[in-house]
């Protein structure tokens, strides 16, 4: 069902914002309406700009956290600490200190980084110098003697030597870098440009060597030290990451007390100079609980509820009994309903649970889904829509194991149906299946008739709706030679109807029997949707075949002990990957039945969802103590 | 062994062979955009790995009609009826429409997969519209393995 909505007005002075936002996001019940003149003001509230960096600090940190916090096993078991709302709303001082604990080994660990960066570096340049024995500062030009370091390829080694020789200078040739030789030159100052000339043409390259005062041997052992001591420095704030990341719920608890803070202060509203203007969508029947909550947060306010008008677009919000409300998600994902038409979550629920069913239809399947998703619930606890989703499946588990039974499907096996076995007679599942899909789009018709005639559009259902059903109805009993005449009499009935009535909104009249024509064209497009049902058959023969032939596999190689043990490993692996596939397909085929065929029928949706401010608990439970 | 029996295993042969090539070639289209959806958002893993599996029902159609053949023609238990060469042609017939249809949607059912994956992966919560638009795909592979079924169980 859909519940009506209210337009809350709230005037206040602007010194009470704070606590009547605090006591609103409380409730969880109110949505707020962001005033549009302001909204052109970009420029955020300074503390709000803050906010906003401290929380993407805390999200860097929780980043880093869970780098190191990879016990998913222990993670998955892990439940949701409860706290208090009075400690969720207390500065979070463990949290803030971690998450600058954090900042600090974070910035350690790059500066570690960088500093061991530049070392290797170094060591590069010096590796083949490495047994040059005189301090490097040494290696200077003087009045006389020019001494120069360099580097050409290995392949002009002899050149070198022979320059050598002819020039009478005195070259040292050291260790190699990419097939490149190192060396030193000392030569007189006198006959230098004449030696480098001609080192030129080898692609000679001038090597400038840092001036340090000690040998390149011990500078390197020196910088190998350095680097080990980083690291073993790195290991050590590692460790103490490590230890820290124990406390990451404090950090997350952080996190989302930012964020709860951030939704409020990022909200605008219109403002005079003393007093501003709080706008917000509420459910009508949550009215009385607003008006006690504002009473009990400010002395001086005007508050009133208005009906939406025609030009307002208020929020959907749908309340149904337990079991059809987890079937929401489903109808959720094409679109929300709008705030005019009929929840359809009451149709769409049973069926979508009926004919996940039928596409599953295997007892063994059913058992393992029940158990599967019961434990899923009561170990993760999940919320919103993923528990909604994961109640669906549990349910659908029911049918499972009902059609299964009907069918005699168990782990792939056929043993006694009650109905009839899909493997053998096809045929019969076929016709079942198509039935199955008359009746789901009729029922959507259904929806639409009642939604006309509430309109008072009372001949249009007759017209549009009632004549297919008649038509459709008519085809399907001629099928039945008991019935035949009566379809046969249905079927013209109809068609008559769609002929003479599917023009009518044209005002000529040779377009009016055009359209009539038209109209009853459109018996391809609701045979189609018809046939498309048969994709339950489809499903349900994959599921069934593929765990008869694990079954047979299982079977051929179980011939002795250790075949046995070997059917069993293929028994297991086989129908989980059976299950696995069929649980997506079921799913997506039940999903799109009833996206396509069931909702083009009567279903507009395009409603907005309801996003009332409320405390962010994605990692802790906030308990509210309601008497408070 | 008959030669009908042979004609019959070259159907049931083609059926997983074709569709199977075409679900290969269809979640190996959408696994690439979900590799490049999902270097870019990890958390998105879950949404596009169902949206890369659905290309792959194909191949378990044309399985599915290969293990039916061989049911009915009893090759499956070692001791194969004895069917005509007529027979086996209708048994060859019965595995086209899967086979054909089936290498055809897998891929295109890839390539629309791969289209819904980047939609995804802009718009997270639009996931569930992809699933839908790449199922229609799927409609004609349906179609297809219904006619193989319903053309094997008249023979």
């Amino acid at each position: 069902m859909i519940i009506p909505m209210r337009k809350m007005r709230l005037i206040i002075f602007q010194n009470d914002e704070k606590t009547v936002l605090e006591a609103l996001q409380k409730t969880g019940e109110f949505m707020p309406i962001e005033s549009k003149e302001t909204a052109a003001d970009t420029s955020l509230k300074s503390n709000a700009v803050s906010r906003s960096d401290e929380l993407q600090r805390t999200h860097q940190m929780l980043k880093l956290s869970n780098q190191y916090h990879k016990k998913y096993y222990h993670h998955f078991l892990e439940q949701q600490p409860e706290i208090s709302y009075e400690t969720f709303l207390k500065e979070n001082l463990k949290g803030k200190e971690i998450c600058k604990k954090f900042q600090l080994y974070d910035n350690q660990l790059k500066a570690l980084d960088t500093d061991i960066g530049q070392c290797s570096k170094e060591i590069e340049t010096l590796q083949p110098w490495e047994k040059l024995d005189i301090p490097l500062n040494q290696l200077k030009q003087d009045q006389y003697v020019s001494v120069t370091a360099g580097m050409i390829s290995e392949v002009f080694e002899q050149d070198l030597k022979r320059i050598g020789e002819e020039t009478g200078a005195e070259i040292h040739t050291y260790g190699k870098v990419k097939k490149n030789l190192c060396f030193l030159i000392i030569q007189t100052n006198k006959e230098m440009p004449d030696l480098t000339s001609r080192l030129k043409k080898l692609e000679f390259s001038n090597v400038n060597l840092p001036s340090y005062p000690c040998t390149a041997a011990q500078k390197l052992k020196d910088l190998k030290e350095k680097i080990s001591h980083n690291e073993q420095k790195k290991i050590e704030i590692d460790q103490c990451i490590r230890e820290l990341s124990q406390d990451e719920k404090d950090l997350k608890l952080l996190a989302e007390q930012y964020e709860t803070k951030q939704e409020i202060e990022n909200i605008k509203f219109q403002e005079t100079n003393e007093t501003i203007l709080i706008q917000g969508w509420v459910c009508k029947d949550r009215i009385n609980l607003l008006k006690e909550v504002v009473h009990d947060t400010v002395q001086y306010y005007d508050l009133e509820f208005i009906k939406p008008s025609k030009s307002d677009f208020p929020p959907t919000v749908t309340r149904n009994p337990y079991f059809w409300a987890q079937f929401e998600t489903i109808t959720d994902m094409y679109s929300k309903p709008n705030p005019s038409e009929i929840d359809p979550a009451l149709v769409a629920g049973p069926w979508y649970w009926v004919i996940f069913g039928m596409m599953m239809g295997d007892v063994g399947y059913g058992i393992c889904m029940l158990l599967i998703f019961y434990f899923f619930r009561k170990v993760k606890k999940p919320k919103g829509n993923a528990k909604k989703l994961i109640n669906t499946l549990f349910y659908s588990s029911f049918t499972t194991i009902i059609f299964g039974v009907l069918f005699g499907s168990y782990f792939g096996e056929t043993w006694h149906p009650i109905l009839f076995a899909p493997l053998t007679n096809p045929l019969k599942m076929l016709y079942f299946t198509l039935v199955v899909g008359i009746l789901h789009i009729f029922s959507g018709m259904a929806i639409k008739i009642v939604e006309n005639v509430k309109e008072g559009h009372f001949w249009d259902a007759i017209f549009d709706q009632v004549s297919w059903m008649l038509l459709i109805s008519g085809l399907g009993l001629l099928f039945l030679p008991s019935a035949r005449f009566i379809g046969k009499l249905l079927a013209i009935l109809g068609a008559v109807i769609i002929l003479c009535t599917a023009g009518r909104e044209n005002k000529k009249l040779s377009k009016k029997i055009v359209g009539g024509l038209l109209g009853l064209y459109n018996i391809s497009s609701y045979l189609s949707d018809i046939l498309s049902y048969s994709r339950i058959l489809a499903l349900s023969l994959a599921t069934g075949v593929i765990g008869m032939v694990m079954n047979l596999l299982a079977r051929m190689v179980a011939v002795n002990i250790g075949g046995m043990i070997i059917a069993l490993v293929i028994y297991i692996i086989g129908h989980s990957f059976n299950l696995a596939m069929s649980l997506l397909s079921a799913y997506v085929h039940d999903s799109r039945l009833q996206y396509i065929e069931f909702f083009n029928k009567f279903y507009e949706g395009g409603g907005k969802p309801f996003k009332p401010l409320s405390i962010q608990s994605n990692h802790v439970d906030v308990k509210i103590d309601k008497n408070n | 062994m008959t030669q009908g029996i042979i004609i019959a295993a070259f159907g049931a042969a083609i059926c997983a062979l074709l569709s199977g090539i075409g679900s290969a070639v269809g979640v190996q289209i959408a696994g690439q955009a979900a590799a490049g959806v999902t270097s870019d958002q990890p958390d998105l893993f879950g949404k596009v790995l169902v949206l890369q599996a659905l290309p792959g029902t194909q191949g378990i159609y044309g399985f599915l009609l290969a293990v039916l053949i061989l049911v009915q023609t009893g090759l499956i238990s070692g001791n194969p009826h004895s069917i005509t060469v007529m027979q086996g042609w209708a048994y060859f017939a019965s595995a086209l429409p899967i086979a054909i249809v089936g290498l055809l949607s897998g891929i295109a059912q890839g390539k629309t997969a791969a289209a819904a994956i980047h939609m995804t992966g802009k718009d997270p919560d639009s996931s569930a519209k992809g699933i839908t638009m790449t199922a229609l795909v799927e409609t004609y592979a349906i179609l297809a393995l219904l006619a193989s079924i319903l053309i094997l169980f008249s023979i």
